[in-house]
């Protein structure tokens, strides 16, 4: 008789990761398709049209690009808080809590030389997002408290300060219908470089690439590996464990810190509900999809900027926009079922 | 008589808590398992969507609220297979699986936005105007009886059955489970999907009566209170409720704290409860030394021929 | 064919490129109690778990009750009346005594439950209430729990692997008449996995003997055979240690006074007063038990454990209250008992378990050169021939074997002036053994100071110059290998000193 066992690999292909998110696209695209036809929609035609309004003009795909910055460095925070085992639920919050630093300190200081305004307001994102997992890192590391859940909650925090500042003490009375803060002055919008593109995304690469730096060839980022893998042996080698995750976290908060403060000085250029649309929860799946590996976020981040343009394109045919959303979490399912057959080996044992 | 006031709140904050507990509950037999479903959030709504959609289709109550507990155990299903079957990580597949039943039901309900139900889930007496205590608890809607008839199922099951001891030595030591001849696979699919369901009925309950229509991200964080509560009880039953009841009244409280003469922004009172979990976890956290009453296996997928 | 019980023949089983298990035959006859011995590594425990079903092997037929078995698993297997007792505990210890025997799918005394458990709580002098919780037992009362366990499985065929390893000489003696009693009141075959000779002369009818994989001697009369031959069949010709001890010793080097350690979490006097010194060119064997206080020792020398009163001296400097890193800085290298989560992270490449002492020392600010680490590794993987194939793999694809000479080599690399090594050749096969012995005496050669601490007393005694046995905390006796007698030292182990 045949009996069919498990068997954990003994190596795994280095490209594992990619085919598994490739396949796992495919078969995104597959289920997006079926809803398509579901509802009487020509799949073939709404993808093309999708291509088209994300990537196939300058304009576009420098919109693609724009939308692609938060994603991009929300999901290098994340990244760097994982390495150390970590999870950041919380970057939707700390996306806005950026963007209400910028804006704090836009309000209260007295910069005349434009670029070192946006200089000192980017810092403030960065550091805004650092404030805001401060408490999720601090129990962390002092008390053990589970991150998941701490990071999470902040997300609510954040966001119900966020509409009680604009509701309050920031509410532009200009703004009568749309509740939100007052516009910050020209002079501090992020410049564009190319079509719509704007700065931040040149500062996205540079993130990108400091990130990389960081996680993979740095010794702090070793520190961080030995640190995530195995709190004893941290100890053993003479690495403060909990100095190390808790820094991870505050650069990982401050990276998406960065990310609003993007988004409000090139963006929205003021504080509104609408600083981020889920990118915190969408910068998730680009990094989970990627195994965390900073150079696939900026790749896979591109492509899930381009997808929610696309997305938000095509409501004007009548198509709804969360099929980029159910596109994206179902690459990283599809991902994932994939991923298993790259781990695993399943093999037919024989007792006769 | 006491105020009436007084008695509405009353009734808000069972209302509110019985939204939250049923899901906390759900989750709570999912992760007794060993498996962590941070998909409380997508289930609830994927419930919810499913079951307005029918109502409205059919005015079929019983028929709706089986179809959301249905279609959101088989959500949670998705879950299972990623996680107890393919092994993959249980924070990643469950994040996903919130992405996806929030964007999942958005896309179902697109078309029943704004839509008004002609029947509801009903209150089980003919009370209108409770004026006392004991009429606010007579008087609730027939799925408050249900949480309850629930808890004290879920709880007796957990400590006094062989299944509900079963169900727990998994999550607890899977190994010697294992070796006690219990399936593994088996179990922890089993609780998933029934935490699924139950969410499904937290999220039918939320469209069906508590909130009577549908609108994209209804849910608004409630499937993660409903895990933060999962720790808040110490993955017990009858500690869960009373968090779930802390954190209706809190929820109850938030609209009614103008009324009472208090000057603080009602936004600042919105965040309250998030702000008294998360002290609540720091303060059960370090009373307890780190020993929460989590199940000890929980996000470690079972291999068996681990060395 | 005979009327076995049980009959395995021509089982093998490979792990990776290690052969567990080669061509063996097992055969048990009904209420007769067994020996399996062979030392560790021999294969004892693979056998165990492929006759219970967690391991499946890749040729061979097992008969169960003279029933083929196409295919066990740990279900069939258990049905089948096999029960193992595992050297870590399988009982889920936040649950309650009765929770833990009950809940096993195949439970005979489901209604009689208070019946049988009073029955074999008298045949185990055991006697706690069967609501008492788990991590509320000791040790004995646990491994107890554990044997009443597979009677609650009707299970007629127990293995036991190593069960008095945990236990004190009372407990020990105290166990074998229960077993006895097992085997004649309920007619239970018992198979008792040991590598300690007096125990299976103590307890058993008959004796199968393991050596590298291989059954080197079945089905024998216990009372029949000697301990000499015993021996000679589990060790092969025994070399009498052939190492040279004549070496030079030099001056002092790692000296350690006065020791006191307290465990904070249940005030328990853990180190009492120890004090050794190590000179250059010595290697000091530490035996003992485990848990008699040779980890929390190990880990207060390299600095991992600091709530201790006492002085370290290393080189004469006084390092009490210096970090792990500097120590480090002075040369110390600590080879931990845990190979795997303490001396190397799980999770984490083979790359950077490799650098995880000397990284600081090759470090250029905040980077850490790739191409030096990996000629760093190169240079390991060389010189103490371990096989790793991919440095990006994680750690735990090398074998037990390759690990180990990774993290010796990684410890070793520098000359270090003093080594700690606990245990650095549990559950490694012969070759690796060899290799890493030879590893020790070469240090030892090149002037370091060793500190060895084994359970193992062969090992102990090819290796060390000086031997001190500990024993509740105290270095209770002190040795010299060339003249002292292993019965007294085993002795010592179990605090007799005469």
């Amino acid at each position: 008789m045949n009996n069919l066992k498990l068997f954990k690999r003994q190596s795994v292909n280095e490209l594992a990761t990619f085919y598994s998110f490739l396949i796992g696209f495919l078969i995104a695209i597959f289920i997006g398709s079926i809803i398509l036809l579901i509802q009487d929609k020509n799949p073939f035609d709404t993808f093309s049209l999708m291509l088209r309004l994300s990537v196939g003009s300058v304009n576009s795909l420098s919109s693609s690009l724009n939308k692609a910055i938060p994603l991009i460095l929300a999901g290098l925070g994340i990244s760097i808080i994982n390495s150390v085992k970590l999870w950041n639920i919380g970057a939707e919050g700390q996306i806005f809590l950026g963007a209400i630093a910028v804006n704090f300190v836009y309000i209260n200081s007295q910069i005349n030389n434009p670029t070192i305004h946006i200089f000192v307001l980017l810092i403030a994102g960065f550091i805004g997002g650092a404030i805001c997992i401060l408490i999720p890192a601090i129990t962390k590391v002092a008390f053990g408290v589970n991150e998941i859940i701490t990071t999470l909650l902040t997300n609510y925090i954040v966001i119900g300060i966020t509409i009680y500042l604009i509701n309050g003490p920031w509410k532009d009375p200009n703004s009568l219908n749309f509740p939100a803060a007052a516009y910050v002055g020209e002079e501090v919008f992020l410049p564009t470089i190319f079509g719509k593109l704007s700065f931040g995304f040149l500062i996205c690469i540079f993130f990108t690439i400091l990130a990389h730096y960081l996680k993979n060839k740095s010794v702090f980022g070793f520190e961080m590996r030995i640190a995530g893998g195995s709190a004893m042996t941290a100890v053993y080698a003479g690495i403060n464990a909990k100095q190390k995750a808790f820094l991870a976290m505050l650069i990982g908060g401050g990276f998406a810190g960065l990310a609003g403060a993007i988004e409000l000085l090139s963006q929205t250029h003021r504080v509104s509900t609408g600083i981020s649309q889920g990118f915190g929860y969408t910068a998730i799946i680009v990094a989970a999809i990627t195994g965390m590996r900073p150079l696939g976020i900026f790749l896979v981040g591109s492509l899930f900027g381009a997808l929610s343009i696309g997305g938000s394109v095509i409501q004007t045919i009548g198509v709804s926009t969360y099929i980029a959303d159910i596109i994206q979490a179902s690459t990283l399912f599809g991902a994932l079922i994939i991923q298993f057959f790259f781990n695993y080996q399943i093999r037919r044992v024989e007792n006769d | 008589m006491i105020d009436i006031q007084l008695v509405g709140l009353l009734n808000a904050t069972l209302q509110a808590a019985t939204l939250l507990f049923i899901a906390a509950l759900g989750e709570l037999i999912t992760e007794k398992s060993g498996i962590l479903n941070l998909g409380v959030e997508g289930m609830i709504s994927i419930g919810a969507v499913t079951g307005f959609m029918t109502a409205i289709n059919t005015q079929n109550i019983l028929l709706s609220v089986l179809v959301g507990i249905l279609s959101s155990s088989v959500f949670a299903s998705i879950h299972a297979l990623v996680t107890v079957v393919l092994k993959q990580d249980q924070t990643v597949s469950g994040l996903i699986l919130t992405i996806l039943g929030l964007a999942v039901s958005a896309l179902l309900g697109k078309n029943y936005v704004g839509k008004k139900l002609e029947t509801k889930l009903e209150n089980i007496s003919s009370i209108n105007e409770p004026s006392n205590i004991l009429e606010v608890l007579i008087s609730q809607n027939i799925i408050f009886y249900i949480a309850v008839v629930l808890m004290i199922i879920t709880s007796y099951v957990l400590k006094n059955t062989m299944f509900g001891r079963r169900l727990e030595a998994v999550g607890e030591d899977s190994r010697s489970s294992d070796s006690m001849g219990l399936k593994i696979a088996k179990t922890q699919f089993i609780a998933t999907c029934v935490g699924g369901a139950f969410a499904g009925l937290s999220g039918v309950y939320l469209t069906l009566s508590y909130v009577p229509y549908w609108t994209d991200n209804m849910t608004s964080g409630r499937g993660w209170i409903a895990l933060a509560l999962v720790i808040f009880g110490g993955w017990k039953p009858y500690r869960t409720a009373l968090g779930a009841l802390l954190f209706g009244f809190l929820e109850a409280l938030v609209p009614r704290l103008q009324t009472y003469g208090f000057e603080l922004s009602p936004y600042i009172v919105k965040i309250t409860p998030y702000i008294i979990t998360i002290l609540v976890l720091i303060i059960l956290t370090v009373y307890k030394g780190g020993i929460t009453g989590a199940p000890k296996n929980i996000g470690v997928p079972f291999f068996r021929e681990n060395r | 064919m005979n009327n076995y019980i049980l009959e395995a023949k021509n089982i093998s089983k490979s792990f990776g490129t290690i052969k567990a298990l080669e061509d063996v035959n097992f055969y048990l006859e009904k209420g007769k109690i067994y020996g399996l011995l062979g030392e560790n590594g021999a294969g004892k425990s693979s056998l165990m778990n492929i006759l219970s079903g967690i391991y499946q092997p890749e040729r061979g037929t097992i008969y169960i009750n003279e029933q083929k078995q196409k295919s066990l698993n740990p279900e069939s297997a258990s049905k089948l009346g096999i029960g193992m007792v595992h050297q870590e505990f399988r009982l889920i210890e936040s649950f309650s005594i009765k929770d833990n025997l009950t809940l096993s799918k195949s439970n005979i005394y489901k209604k009689n439950f208070y019946e049988a458990y009073n029955k074999y709580s008298e045949i185990f002098s055991l006697s706690v209430s069967p609501n008492k919780l788990i991590n509320q037992l000791s040790v004995g009362e646990k491994q107890k729990i554990e044997i009443v366990k597979l009677i609650f499985k009707n299970s007629n065929i127990m293995l036991l692997d190593e069960p008095t390893a945990v236990l004190t000489p009372q407990e020990t003696s105290q166990l074998k008449v229960s077993l006895e009693r097992l085997s004649e009141e309920d007619e239970k075959t018992i198979v008792l996995i040991s590598h300690k000779l007096k125990e299976i002369r103590d307890f058993t009818q008959k004796v199968f003997v393991m050596k590298n994989g291989r059954m080197v001697a079945e089905d024998l009369l216990t009372e029949d055979i000697s301990d000499d031959e015993l021996i000679e069949l589990m060790m092969g010709n025994i070399q009498k240690s052939v190492i040279d001890k004549s070496n030079k010793i030099g001056k002092t080097k790692l000296s350690v006074k006065s020791i006191n350690y307290i465990d904070r979490s249940n005030n328990l006097k853990i180190l009492d007063d120890i004090s050794l010194d190590i000179s250059a060119g010595e290697i000091l064997g530490v035996a003992g038990v485990s848990g008699n206080g040779q980890v929390e020792l190990a880990n207060i020398i390299s600095g991992i454990e600091t709530d201790f009163s006492g002085q370290i001296l290393i080189n004469e400097r006084d390092v009490s209250r210096k970090g792990v890193r500097s120590r480090k800085k002075l040369n110390l290298s600590y080879i931990p008992e845990n190979r795997l989560g303490v001396g190397l992270a799980p999770g984490v490449s083979v790359l950077d378990n490799s650098i995880v002492r000397d990284y600081f020392k090759t470090r250029l600010g905040p980077h850490l050169s790739k191409t030096k680490t990996e000629t760093y590794l190169d240079g390991l993987i060389n010189k103490f021939s371990i096989k790793a194939p991919d440095s990006k793999a994680e750690i735990t694809t090398l074998s037990g074997g390759n690990m180990q000479k990774l993290l010796m080599g990684r410890e070793l690399t520098s000359n270090p002036e003093v080594i700690i090594a606990s245990q650095p050749t549990r559950g490694l096969d012969v070759n690796a053994v060899e290799a890493i012995h030879n590893l020790l005496i070469e240090q030892r050669d090149k002037g370091s100071a060793i500190l060895l601490i084994s359970e193992d007393l062969d090992e102990l005694f090819k290796l060390s110059n000086r031997l001190h046995v500990m024993f509740e905390g105290k270095i209770i006796k002190s040795f010299h290998p060339g003249s002292a007698d292993v019965n007294d030292i085993g002795l010592a182990m179990a605090g007799v000193i005469e």
